[in-house]
């Protein structure tokens, strides 16, 4: 998994780039964890992320919820369709912001 | 069409991406499994990751667990073998996917994919034995 952060005003958009599993979830954490505990609206795209397992949705379902205790939001954008279909087997997209 | 083919890989998540691939080159042999590649891959390597987390509790160690992969008469099976601490069956069940809570959804990904779920215990030199079974 690779990275790249911008940000713009008080919105930090991250892109994720490759595959998501356990093996990268700490990863994951570290990275969006300290924008929104930074007050940041965190934007994921998603775009680029080929695979994601149940332990890459634990970090969408934590960020989310982390988000709206600080009264912030995590938003999905350009989802990528094999991740699409993972969080709606989850059944997480009327949970999720997606955009 | 009939085959069968295993590998050992290390007890460790950073052998998830390698067994991934296993499974996507075993799974390109036919396109039979085209439409449902993606979803066995994750099945598979949610079970294989339940061994990492659960039989060894993420502990290291030198272990390989064993994961074949075979068809025959239209049914796909994987068995995957491990060593780790003895799984008890009845309590390895899915979370309540309404329960909107981080983690447990390996094991109700696994349910929603594939047609049956067996486990097996003394497995000749293993410790536990899982049997994930699709049909075609």
């Amino acid at each position: 998994m690779s990275y790249k952060i911008t940000e713009d005003g008080n919105i930090a958009t991250v892109h994720l780039d490759g595959e998501i599993d356990m093996d990268v979830t700490e990863k994951a954490k570290e990275i969006i964890m300290p924008l929104i505990e930074g007050g940041k609206e965190v934007h994921l795209n998603l775009k680029e992320v080929q695979y994601m397992d149940s332990s890459g949705i634990s970090v969408l379902i934590e960020s989310h919820q982390k988000a709206a205790e600080l009264g912030s939001r995590v938003v999905l954008k350009e989802i990528s369709k094999s991740v699409l279909k993972v969080i709606m087997m989850a059944k997480l997209e009327q949970i999720l912001i997606i955009e | 069409m009939t085959f069968s083919e295993s590998k050992e890989f290390q007890v460790h998540s950073s052998s998830l991406k390698e067994i991934r691939v296993f499974a996507r080159e075993v799974l390109s042999k036919d396109e039979i499994f085209k439409s449902t590649k993606d979803d066995v891959v994750l099945a598979l390597a949610e079970a294989a990751q339940n061994i990492v987390k659960h039989a060894y509790n993420g502990a290291a160690t030198s272990d390989n667990l064993k994961i074949e992969i075979s068809y025959n008469n239209n049914q796909l099976k994987i068995d995957l073998y491990d060593k780790g601490e003895p799984a008890i069956p009845t309590n390895i069940k899915p979370r309540d996917v309404d329960d909107i809570k981080p983690g447990g959804l390996g094991t109700f990904f696994i349910g929603q994919i594939m047609d049956e779920v067996l486990f097996k215990t003394a497995a000749t030199d293993w410790v536990n034995h899982l049997i994930l079974i699709k049909n075609y």
